[in-house]
């Protein structure tokens, strides 16, 4: 099969999965199916179809201008008309489960190749962040319409009116560890990735270095390395942090916070030692 | 899951320190002592310096040590040399850059002058730090990877704090040094100039912020799935395909129809990380000089989503009902 | 280490942790939506915060009523000057209404010398009588503002000699020369900006002067001359003013991704417009032209309460939005004490420029 890498028919054996025995497990093309890969084709294929509809009754084909709202607030935490947000609920369903089902098959793959979880389990933070969004906040705040609208402008304007929902968003301190965390992951995957590449890539006539260049490089640097295995830990501890200190800063402002954020900080402001 | 997942070292072999392969010709020597710090072998090498200083090094460590030190003391000077007072409020002081009327002039000291003298001497830090970058790589006999990204950082640094306050004429313009202060500053670029997240070349540093961060979660997860099959060596396995990488590979090639190698994840690491800064500069770079308002600019542009009017219950803005200024 | 120090260090950080919990707010809360769904656009409310809110905005009990029969009070007092047209028990009415309102703990003693009634020698009676005429300015030609619902001495005072709220000219640096001299008037934690380190004086520019608040220029090319970052950062000092002094967020008046757009803001944006054209006319036609008044008594009358009653710059303490609404959307909720007080209505002669409303 022209899909297959000249070394892949000796990975392709069966086992591995979790769900569904030997029923599921086979390839089409480069991609291994699985149960979960059913499911993962079900739930896209029904919410892409749902976009669509949507796109298709909201007077608009421009892909930055279509907006699939949430429901009013009135609909508190129940079933909303299909074109006063039902839609919105259908597909946020669809999402749910298609992100879902996409972690277990990423866990039932790790299994297949002999590769432990970390794939599933960190791809389960991002999936965390968009549940935080769609249901766990609008749970705590009591109405579906708390969800953010799926539209590629239109959800930068429900970012920003959220934001002053709490006058300074900056000012939420969990944002601010957030957006520390995403800044420094990009500063790290930076440095990573062009030490790798500058240890392959010497200048015109040197040959290919070591990770002991790697290492001295960064020791003669900055007095540190953290080394071949540190950096993949490091880096992965960073990334996830930035997507769960970003769900942390959206849970809280408005379940756990309801005024502007530079106010949170008057109980360090009013602590009893500056007295 | 009882197995061994790869996330903390269990068992470290301490041995003596490596002082690092042999420097080019051009370089003294190293500095500083050995020594192991064994809670930094749970997550990576236990291993501490040594460090090789040289003169960039030391001068731009003095000139961001100078910076510093500037803008502390406008800092304490700011609460009436109040310890207590600087400790408390430490988040919400700055060091403020010249108010407008002064434009690309030399402003007192004490009204942004120190804003300039402290910003030359960070400048000039940190275009040490990155000749520095180069000099040591070049001495190793490596590429000079890491100084082009470090220098797509400095160019977003030069263009919040040099290069549009010149396009701009004024140095008011540039980002104030402070916690607070610096995000105050953001969100008023983003209101005075009509919300950044219409501006596509924002959007696209956002994409690759985003997307740099979940490129290292994927690659960092899988060298740690690869944990046992050493897949952390990642020089060796990138000149010959191992079983780890082939593992890898196939892991995303089974999961999304496409893999990177082991040499190419690094391609797309290193463009990523440094598209994010390249993209958010030149969106800085023309807000306010070429584009005014982006959220008009996108209607222009036909990118603004519209709502139904009557949502708003919208009034005309009374001075089209009285004559006059707009006050 | 030894273990008692880690141990030690552990626990610390556990109550550091936990204590660090109470700073926060808990669900359930309260939303209310502003614009199209989804938008974001919506106000959201501690229930738990409610009761206090209600107990701050209790409106005192209303004195009964008096027919406006009989003689006129111009006719029967002396140096009646803005309530000469009230009956006498309607005017006897006002000055009891007036005393619970302003100085419930001095009495009539707080503007009178109880020896001549009609004597103007406490100041304090010459700034009451400025402030009915006032009220009777706001009332009358700003109802863009107020609408019908109007306000009454106690909209401010709420039983206090001074208003709790209320500013002072603070655009200069505390002090005149240092490093930190020029710092823009701002980067200190501020109360006035809700704690903000935005500029901690933007009363004086927007509320006193009238300095440009739209800082968004209307055209989408690069105009002549126009505000730079640090204008939008006073304009967001101002704006987060009026947002803690009413209890509410920026979504109330704005849809925040343009907030130049009027076709896209509530109708309380406009509202809000006229206030803040209402408070520079109070500050610099009813509450600066007082100023030697205070200058002469700097710490108030001989009954007290002794409290400065100038800022530091020398200049009187002024209005700005917290001063009526003390933190509630609308002043005391929506109630109109107006209503059941019409004889505030009857000042005619108000001594001062018509507003400008531009």
């Amino acid at each position: 099969m022209s899909s297959m890498l000249s070394f892949e028919p000796k990975y392709r054996v069966r086992g591995g999965t979790l769900v569904g025995g030997d029923l599921f497990d086979f390839w089409i093309g480069p991609f291994w199916v699985g149960f979960f890969g059913i499911t993962t084709a079900f739930f896209t294929f029904f919410g892409t179809a749902l976009i669509l509809y949507g796109a298709a009754i909201g007077g608009t084909w421009n892909p930055w201008l279509i907006n699939i709202a949430p429901p009013d607030l009135k609909y508190g935490l129940g079933l909303a008309p299909i074109r006063e947000g039902g839609l919105w609920q259908a597909i946020t369903v669809c999402a749910i489960g298609a992100f879902v089902s996409w972690i277990f098959r990423q866990a039932e793959i790790a299994r297949k190749l002999g590769m432990g979880y970390h794939i599933p389990v960190a791809y389960s933070v991002a999936v965390f962040a968009y549940i935080s969004l769609v249901v766990i906040r609008p749970v705590l705040m009591g109405a579906w319409g708390h969800g953010f609208p799926y539209g590629i402008f239109s959800h930068l304007d429900w970012v920003s009116n959220v934001g002053y929902q709490y006058l300074h968003f900056h000012y939420n301190p969990a944002h601010m560890i957030a957006v520390t965390f995403f800044f420094t992951t990009v500063l790290a995957l930076s440095l990573h990735g062009a030490l790798v590449l500058s240890a392959l890539n010497p200048p015109r006539g040197e040959t290919v270095k070591t990770s002991e260049h790697e290492n001295s490089f960064f020791r003669d640097f900055i007095g540190y390395s953290i080394g071949t295995l540190g950096i993949h830990r490091l880096g992965l501890f960073v990334a996830l942090n930035a997507g769960l200190w970003s769900a942390i800063c959206i849970i809280i402002s408005g379940p756990f916070w309801t005024r502007g954020w530079p106010e949170w900080w008057g109980w360090w402001l009013n602590l009893p030692i500056w007295r | 899951m009882a197995e061994y997942q790869n996330i903390f070292t269990r068992i470290q072999v301490v041995g003596p320190p490596y002082p690092g392969v042999p420097l080019g010709r051009e370089s003294v020597t190293r500095q500083g002592r050995t020594g192991h710090w064994h809670l930094l072998g749970r997550l990576g090498d236990a291993q501490v310096g040594p460090i090789y200083l040289g003169m960039t090094g030391l001068l731009s460590v003095i000139c961001g040590f100078i910076a510093f030190e500037i803008i502390g003391l406008v800092m304490l000077d700011s609460v009436n040399w109040d310890l207590r007072q600087f400790v408390r409020q430490l988040f919400w002081l700055a060091l403020e850059p010249p108010p407008p009327k002064y434009g690309l002039r030399f402003p007192p000291l004490n009204e942004g002058g120190w804003w300039i003298v402290a910003g030359f001497f960070l400048s000039l830090s940190v275009v040490l730090w990155w000749v520095r970058t180069y000099r040591r790589a070049r001495a190793l006999g490596m590429g000079t990877h890491v100084a082009w990204a470090f220098a797509a950082a400095l160019w977003l640094y030069f263009v919040c704090g040099f290069f549009r306050p010149l396009l701009m004429g004024s140095w008011s313009e540039a980002v104030p040094f402070g916690i607070f202060p610096h995000l105050d500053w953001t969100a008023a670029l983003s209101i005075r100039y009509g919300n950044l997240f219409y501006n596509p070349f924002h959007a696209l540093s956002i994409v690759f912020l985003y997307g740099a961060t979940l490129l290292f979660a994927m690659h960092g997860a899988t060298i740690l799935a690869l944990g046992r099959f050493g897949g952390e060596r990642e020089i060796e396995l990138a000149i010959d395909r191992g079983t780890a990488a082939e593992r890898g590979g196939l892991f995303w090639r089974w999961c999304m129809g496409f893999n990177a190698s082991f040499e190419s994840i690094h391609r797309w690491a290193w463009w990523f990380a440094v598209l994010c800064p390249l993209t958010g500069g030149i969106g800085i770079l023309l807000t306010g000089t070429v584009v005014d308002n982006w959220h008009q600019w996108a209607m222009q542009h036909a990118f603004a989503p519209s709502y139904p009017p009557e949502a708003f219950q919208a009034l005309p803005d009374p001075l089209t009902l009285a004559p006059g200024g707009a006050r | 280490m030894s273990y008692a120090v880690k141990a030690a260090g552990a626990a610390a950080a556990l109550v550091a942790s936990v204590a660090l919990l109470f700073t926060f707010e808990r669900p359930p809360v309260d939303s209310v939506q502003v614009g199209y769904r989804g938008l974001g656009m919506e106000q959201v409310v501690n229930p738990r915060t409610i009761p206090a809110t209600l107990a701050r905005n209790e409106v005192p009990e209303v004195i009964a009523q008096v027919p406006a029969v009989g003689p006129k009070a111009g006719q029967v007092y002396r140096n009646i000057q803005v309530l000469g047209d009230l009956s006498v028990g309607e005017f006897a009415r006002t000055m009891a209404a007036i005393t619970t309102w302003v100085s419930p703990e001095q009495g009539c003693n707080y503007c009178h010398n109880p020896n001549n009634m009609a004597s103007d020698e406490v100041y304090t009676k010459v700034v009451a009588r400025r402030m009915l005429q006032m009220t009777a300015r706001i009332n009358k030609e700003w109802q863009s503002h107020v609408q019908q619902t109007g306000v009454t001495c106690y909209t401010c005072h709420r039983g206090n000699a001074v208003p709790t709220y209320s500013w002072y000219n603070n655009d200069r640096p505390p002090r005149a020369a240092g490093l930190a001299a020029g710092q823009a008037g701002q980067n200190l934690a501020a109360p006035s900006v809700g704690l903000a380190s935005l500029p901690y004086d933007p009363f004086t520019p927007y509320l006193e002067q009238d300095a440009l608040v739209r800082v968004q220029t209307p055209a989408p090319r690069v105009a002549p001359v126009k505000p730079g970052i640090k204008d939008a950062e006073w304009t967001y000092g101002l704006m987060m003013h009026m947002s803690t002094s009413l209890g509410v967020n920026c979504t109330y008046c704005h849809n925040s991704r343009a907030w130049y757009s009027w076709e896209e803001s509530p109708p309380t944006r406009t509202n809000a417009w006229h206030g803040i054209r209402m408070v520079r006319d109070l500050n610099n036609n009813y509450i600066t032209p007082l100023q030697p008044e205070w200058a002469a008594n700097p710490y108030g009358p001989p009954t007290g309460p002794v409290q400065p009653r100038l800022g530091p710059h020398g200049d009187p303490l002024k209005v700005n939005c917290g001063t009526c609404h003390q933190g509630a959307y609308k002043p005391l909720l929506g109630v109109s004490m107006l209503r059941d007080y019409p004889e505030l209505n009857a000042i005619t002669r108000l001594d001062a420029p018509p507003p400008i409303r531009q």
